[in-house]
């Protein structure tokens, strides 16, 4: 892989996922929404992967397979189950309207930009000038979390942080020890265990998924 | 051999709080004693190697605590705290190994007390910053747990461990920023670093290291207004910590004050001692005032702590006085009085807790005034309150009055001192002293004639038997070192000469001299304790011969028919109607009214016939600190308003939780960016 087609495909893969990022905020229906973070966890093991290839790192092309796996298949069919439960499969009544959210995710974008130019310029690859990408997506993760209503929506936003996260590993270093990035995906994937054990509980008790009621609970 | 002792002190220590966490409940409480009594004795044989050769011991490694490193000295002056600590322990342990099966020998009690121990031991080690603050935390957080012990049966020892933790704690914070002020500007945190350095820093920076290490510490002392914890925390700790707390911790308090007032900085202005001896004027009287009117026995007891170390603040900030004006002579009795003063307080505040403990056992309650006749029932336990109140009380032949000679020797010997500010302290020093020996004698004799004498008021107290033996043996143990030094005080005065020397590195070798009669040092002053007491025993046998004699003649009036003393011609009397610690107390209360403003509520509800029949009177007084009143309450009112305010801002909400991390972090980039 020459230097221009590496750099391009890098490129590439990074733009599908932020513009994955923007698209959960862009749709209402969550089936949609998990499709595109199914669509994005594919980029980000992409990402690993272009890498992998680049430096000729069997460590990092296993990540991006394992990346590819967990993200593309695996966490995405947990979210479906969740979202079986839920007759009203939509996010209908945001805290924030859409174009208002997009325009919030674009200000986070120029935000992280502005944020990050000293990291940039500490790695003056091609890889490091697309770190802003995996902030903004972090960023964005966490706005989504902040201004929907529904349980599966704020598994989404984590699993966007969770993204930003692992994009800014990728592209600041030159691979995050295998052990590191597994446990890390492993906490994820934990943690939307948790999550969907706490939707299914919502349901059986609210019989809604709507996490507002919980405030209810307090005194 | 030296770091041996040092090392097997702190390893014995940690070992007996394992065994005593692990090891199955029957043999949990015997092992950590014994390991106990091993990391004990091993301090003894370094604080006797110290106070005999009159040289520091020292050992450091940095393997411990990581950047810093652990570094651990014994001066003469640590040794005299550690061998105060160390009494109290050995007595206070072989005490638990019948107060166990009372609910101290969970697993968390029964490894908390021996860490409790050690920690205590080791603080006067400490020889570097860093080292100190950690044993000072490691020992304020394991007599915490101690107070704890009992909150699942007392709702009040869980508001008590609240205020004590408050409290320690904000001290801690206080020491912690005078220690960090003075090793920052030292150029080292090791103790001997800041020594040699700390006299280039300014006044104005010493002078406020000092008033915040002075805060800290008294704190910990139970100096008032700083107080309010002590009731509280050392009623509620069971037994053996109540005696722990109130005869060990509180003294590391004094050693603090010492140690950065007069070690580290190397003594101060006379504005510096000003502050303490007025601090101990104010705990002195205000100690003894309360524990003179309030009819819980432990909080009579830890009020009466207050009261002494009053005195021992007194003492040191008189000692720091005469130093900062020249006379040493005097600075050094002052000195030699205020530890003795100290170890004093360890022996009898030590056997006066546990027979109070004792107390609690046998009756399940410390009320005075649900207590009575307990002399009887449980002789040994009585005797030795008998002794610890006679001895706080500062009467002849115990220790207390050595002490208290000593230090007015030393007051009443700098009067004709040229600083006129010195000589109005010390003036208002002897008339304080003067209304506290008269307080705590009324306190005394109300815990000893209502507790012990009399008849039972209740039926818990008419039950009581007296405690197991190593209970008896722990709290007798105290009792007859109290009357031991009382009778002999050259046993303990040497090296508390020693220590003495090692905080004033100016000044004379000796303070008083003489194994029989006690002489002054550069002055006239002449006590002979022994002889006094001596006096008392032959003068007490006359008058009881006197008086046999004088009943064996035939009386000159007709024989009587007995009748019930103070009876006013009743037929039937109830112990009831005996008199109490509430009444006792009442005239006192009135005297002092305009400070204590108690509560009373008199409720005389007449018979339905007629308003001049009475049917029943209720009386209730309650005496609740004045000063947690004034001072306490608002604040906490505050801090409570406050919190309100943030309440405010929490309503439930998950979205909102998110959206503030969200700006935080926001705020954050920008910032950097």
């Amino acid at each position: 892989m020459n230097n221009a087609t590496y750099s391009s495909l890098l490129e590439l893969a990074a733009g599908l996922v932020i513009l994955c990022a923007f698209v959960t905020l862009w749709r209402r229906s969550l089936s949609a929404i998990v499709r595109a973070l199914c669509v994005q966890g594919v980029a980000l093991g992409l990402v690993a992967l272009v890498l992998g290839l680049h430096r000729r790192d069997v460590v990092l092309i296993t990540v991006g397979c394992l990346v590819i796996a967990a993200k593309g298949a695996v966490i995405p069919t947990l979210l479906r189950r969740v979202l079986a439960n839920d007759s009203l499969n939509r996010e209908t009544s945001p805290l924030v309207n859409v174009p208002a959210s997009l325009v919030g995710a674009g200000a986070l974008t120029f935000l992280a930009y502005g944020a990050t130019r000293s990291v940039v310029a500490l790695v003056p690859t091609s890889a490091g000038r697309l770190i802003p990408l995996g902030l903004a997506t972090l960023l964005i993760g966490f706005f989504s979390m902040v201004i929907r209503r529904k349980a599966a929506s704020q598994i989404v936003g984590l699993l966007l942080v969770d993204n930003g996260i692992a994009l800014v590993a990728f592209l600041a270093t030159a691979g995050v020890p295998l052990l590191v990035e597994l446990g890390a995906s492993l906490d994820v994937l934990l943690v939307v265990v948790v999550l969907r054990v706490l939707a299914v509980q919502l349901w059986s008790k609210f019989a809604v998924l709507d996490l507002d009621q919980l405030q209810e609970l307090h005194d | 051999m030296n770091h041996v002792s040092i090392w097997m002190t702190a390893l014995a220590g940690l070992m007996a709080a394992i065994v005593g966490g692990t090891l199955p409940v029957r043999s949990r409480v015997g092992a950590a004693v014994l390991l106990t009594w091993v990391s004990c004795s091993a301090a003894l044989v370094a604080v006797v190697s110290v106070l005999h050769s009159g040289h520091a011991i020292a050992m450091s490694t940095t393997k411990i605590l990581p950047f810093t490193g652990i570094s651990l000295e014994l001066t003469p002056l640590g040794a005299v705290f550690v061998l105060a600590i160390v009494v109290v322990a050995l007595a206070s342990t072989l005490y638990w190994l019948g107060y166990a099966s009372h609910g101290l020998s969970t697993r968390c009690a029964s490894s908390a007390l021996p860490l409790f121990v050690t920690s205590m031991i080791l603080v006067p080690f400490a020889a570097s910053v860093a080292t100190f603050l950690v044993l000072w935390e490691l020992m304020a957080l394991a007599s915490l747990v101690l107070v704890l012990t009992d909150q699942s049966r007392r709702e009040a020892a869980r508001s008590a461990a609240q205020w004590y933790a408050v409290m320690t704690h904000a001290g801690a914070a206080a020491i912690l920023l005078a220690l960090i002020l003075l090793s920052a500007h030292a150029g080292g945190q090791t103790f001997a670093q800041i020594e040699a350095h700390s006299h280039h820093l300014s006044g104005a920076l010493r002078g406020t290291i000092f008033v915040l290490a002075l805060l800290g510490f008294a704190s910990k002392a139970g100096a008032v207004p700083l107080h309010v914890w002590l009731p509280k925390a050392h009623a509620e700790a069971p037994g053996p910590a109540s005696a722990l707390m109130s005869g060990a911790m509180v003294n590391l308090g004094i050693y603090g004050i010492i140690l950065v007032g007069n070690v580290l900085l190397g003594g101060g202005p006379v504005w510096w001692w000003l502050l303490v001896s007025a601090l101990g004027v104010l705990s002195a009287l205000y100690g003894a005032l309360y524990a003179a009117t309030t009819s819980d026995l432990k909080r009579l007891l830890a009020y009466s702590t207050a009261d002494n170390m009053g005195l021992v603040l007194i003492a040191l900030g008189t000692a720091g006085m005469f130093a900062a004006s020249g006379s040493h002579v005097t600075a050094a009795i002052a000195m030699v009085a205020a530890l003795l003063l100290m170890f004093n307080h360890s022996l009898f505040k030590g056997a006066l807790f546990l027979a109070a403990g004792a107390v609690q056992i046998a009756t399940g309650t410390r009320d005075l005034d649900r207590l009575g006749g307990l002399l009887r029932r449980m002789p040994v336990t009585g005797v030795v309150f008998l002794i610890g109140a006679l001895s706080v009380a500062a009467l002849p032949p115990l220790n207390g009055f050595v002490g208290e000679w000593l230090l007015l020797q030393s007051l009443l010997h700098a009067l004709p001192s040229a600083n006129t500010a010195v000589v109005i302290t010390v003036a208002v020093a002897v008339a304080a002293l003067a209304l506290t020996g008269g307080l705590t004698v009324a306190a005394f004799v109300k815990a000893m004639g209502i507790g012990f004498l009399g008849r039972p008021r209740s039926e818990e107290a008419s039950k009581a038997h007296e405690v197991p033996a190593t209970m008896q043996l722990g709290a007798g143990l105290l009792a007859i070192s109290c009357l031991a030094l009382g009778l002999v005080p050259m046993l303990i005065l040497p090296a508390l000469m020693r220590g003495a020397r090692s905080a004033r590195p100016v000044g004379p070798v000796a303070a008083v001299h003489g194994w029989i009669s006690l002489h002054l040092f550069g002055f006239h002053g002449v006590l002979a304790p022994s002889l006094l007491a001596g006096g008392l025993v032959v003068a007490l046998a006359a008058t009881v011969l006197a008086r046999r004699v004088s009943h064996r003649r035939s009386s000159p009036w007709p024989a009587l028919t007995p009748a019930e003393p103070w009876g006013s011609g009743r037929r039937t009397q109830t112990a009831r109607m005996q008199y109490t610690a509430t009444s006792f107390a009442e005239p006192l209360q009135r005297v002092f009214d305009d400070v204590i403003r108690p509560a009373r509520d008199l409720d005389v509800s007449p018979a339905a016939e007629s308003h001049y029949y009475v049917e029943r009177i209720a009386y209730q007084t309650s005496s609740d600190d004045v000063i947690e009143r004034v001072i306490y309450q608002p604040l906490i009112a505050a801090v409570r308003r406050w919190g309100g305010l943030a309440r405010k801002l929490q309503n439930g909400s998950v979205h909102r939780y998110l959206a503030f991390g969200l700006l935080a972090l926001v705020i954050v980039l920008v910032v950097l960016a």
